[in-house]
């Protein structure tokens, strides 16, 4: 393979070791490492608890991985249980971007994830130090000194060869740091045959490419790209590239997605049966998405609903939900889109347990000037409009529940208690 | 932030005592301490209720930062905590420092 044509940069790749986890040790005086410790959300809707995070040490000892459900965990009194705090979490990953931000231009350094961020170190590395290593080293020790912090860092040529240094490489390391090169990519890459562990695998990629008798990471590497592209299309092609280390990836240019929506969807603390329960929440996850549209001056063309039904409803007739898309008039009307979910959800519905509801608005434009409609009193038309804008201007200065339906109080309703979530889970105590 | 920020201690120590409250059940065969924690990286001293009890996990849930390093704040506000509650304190990563005004051993 010849690389010459390739991108040759420096890409650091750091991620924090278990990171709510090791933030919340700390805040204890624990050492992340050593304290073991997890992270549970008691949410309405994780059931009896879900595991958002276990320290190294619990992961070792007790096998416990996020995502453990509750009843997973050995009720062991040398366990320390906690709950979330998700906006000390943003804070924290505040602070660390902030240092990472010393090392390269704010231009050049890409958050990926609550605890993960791409540096592109091309341009600055040699600043700080004589090799990549030495340079990851001193960054891990400054996180660490200022806030007490483990992290991990992968190093490669291109953005894909750092993800894989750090997931597969520098996690396993002593001094949590990894690296790749296209030189020595083949040899560390290729023997591994548990494809799943590599990023942008998953379950059913893996599966599918065992079917095509590619066992491991080198035989992908040795297969004919173009027939791969004919079996799986253009990922056959990025499968191709992802094993011979090349990314031609440039992170300053963001392609914006061709057509953007938005959407909200949410698992119910339990089983819904009754009708008017189930058209509450819809009601108040419509209203909750047209209002995030608004704020953006859109209006859609377009509404979805997607309803996910419960283990046992499942059963009745084999399908999971449904998911149904329809074409409506311009409007970012919250009044006439919640309608128009109603509508949906009533014709498809057949009495099934719901579990999981979905709203979802594309076909965006701008929204403009109000279009009135002809056939419809207009002064209730420029009512209904101002109505939501007054609406949208309390919530903005006085908080999401300045004022909010009264059905929100019904049982059922799900809206004031989420409210208080930051990405599903408790945000932690106010004036903190 | 920025700046000086002025601690009302008396209020500091409610918002502790009132968290505590609902989460000190008092049930049988269990044992309940208060953590103060000297965090050094988060420049304030934490508060977090620990419940122990009888073969189950522990659990460990935050009650109140006290945004300061000031150790004469965090005794006034341990004063005002410990006239509302007898709950025992168990102090964290303070080393061997005496407290500024009762000059006792901060333990």
């Amino acid at each position: 393979m010849d690389y010459s044509r390739e991108p040759h940069g420096l890409y650091f790749m750091i991620d924090n070791k278990s990171f709510y986890a090791s933030v919340e040790s700390i805040e204890r005086g624990l050492n992340p490492l050593k304290s073991c410790l997890i992270v549970m959300s008691e949410a309405d809707n994780t059931g009896t608890g879900l595991v958002l995070a276990a320290s190294p040490t619990a992961k070792r000892l007790f096998g416990i991985s996020n995502v453990s459900r509750q009843y997973e965990v050995p009720r062991d009194p040398r366990i320390l249980v906690v709950p979330p705090r998700m906006n000390l979490y943003i804070q924290k990953n505040l602070a660390i971007n902030k240092i990472f931000r010393q090392y390269v231009a704010d231009s050049d350094l890409f958050p990926y994830s609550i605890d993960e961020s791409i540096l592109d170190m091309t341009k600055s590395w040699r600043l700080f130090g004589k090799t990549p290593e030495e340079v990851a080293r001193r960054i891990q020790l400054r996180v660490r000194r200022e806030l007490g912090l483990y992290t991990t860092v992968g190093i490669g040529e291109n953005p894909v060869q750092a993800k894989l240094a750090l997931d597969l490489q520098a996690k396993h390391d002593h001094d949590l740091i990894g690296r790749l090169t296209y030189e020595d990519f083949g040899e560390h890459i290729w023997p591994m045959t548990n494809l799943e562990k590599v990023w942008s695998i998953g379950h059913r990629t893996a599966a599918h490419l065992q079917r095509l008798g590619i066992h491991s990471m080198g035989d992908l590497a040795h297969v004919n790209p173009y027939e791969l592209r004919h079996e799986m299309g253009l990922i056959g092609t990025q499968l191709f590239a992802l094993s011979w280390g090349i990314d031609r990836t440039e992170l300053g240019n963001v392609r914006p997605p061709k057509e953007k929506s938005w959407s909200n969807s949410q698992v119910l603390p339990r089983d819904y049966k009754r009708q008017s329960e189930i058209e509450l929440v819809l009601r108040e996850i419509g209203q909750q998405v047209t209002s995030r549209m608004r704020h953006h001056h859109q209006q859609a063309g377009c509404v979805s609903l997607f309803v996910g039904f419960a283990w046992d409803g499942e059963a009745d007739d084999g399908r999971g939900g449904l998911h149904h898309t329809h074409r409506i008039d311009p409007t970012d009307n919250a009044h006439d889109i919640i309608a128009e979910l109603i509508r949906l959800f009533r014709q498809y519905w057949e009495g099934q347990p719901v579990r999981n509801i979905g709203v979802g608005l594309s076909r965006l434009s701008a929204s403009q000037n109000l279009q009135l409609d002809l056939f419809q009193n207009p002064e209730r038309q420029i009512k209904n409009n101002q109505f939501d804008r007054v609406i949208d201007e309390l919530r903005d200065r006085f908080g999401k529940t300045a004022v909010i339906p009264a059905s929100s109080l019904l049982r059922g309703g799900t809206m004031l208690r989420r409210s208080a979530l930051v990405g599903g889970h408790n945000g932690g105590n106010s004036f903190d | 932030m920025g700046g000086i920020v002025l601690i009302d201690t008396r209020k500091e120590a409610q918002i502790v005592v009132e968290r505590l409250d609902p989460l000190f059940t008092a049930q049988w065969h269990c044992r309940y301490r208060i953590d103060v924690v000297y965090n050094q990286f988060g420049h304030g001293f934490n508060f977090f209720l620990d419940i122990r009890r009888k073969n189950h996990r522990e659990r460990s849930i935050p009650l109140h930062t006290v945004r300061s390093t000031d150790l004469e704040i965090l005794e006034n506000v341990i004063d005002q905590v410990k006239q509302q509650t007898d709950l025992t304190l168990n102090f964290v990563d303070f080393g061997k420092v005496r407290w500024p005004r009762s000059q006792r051993w901060i333990r």
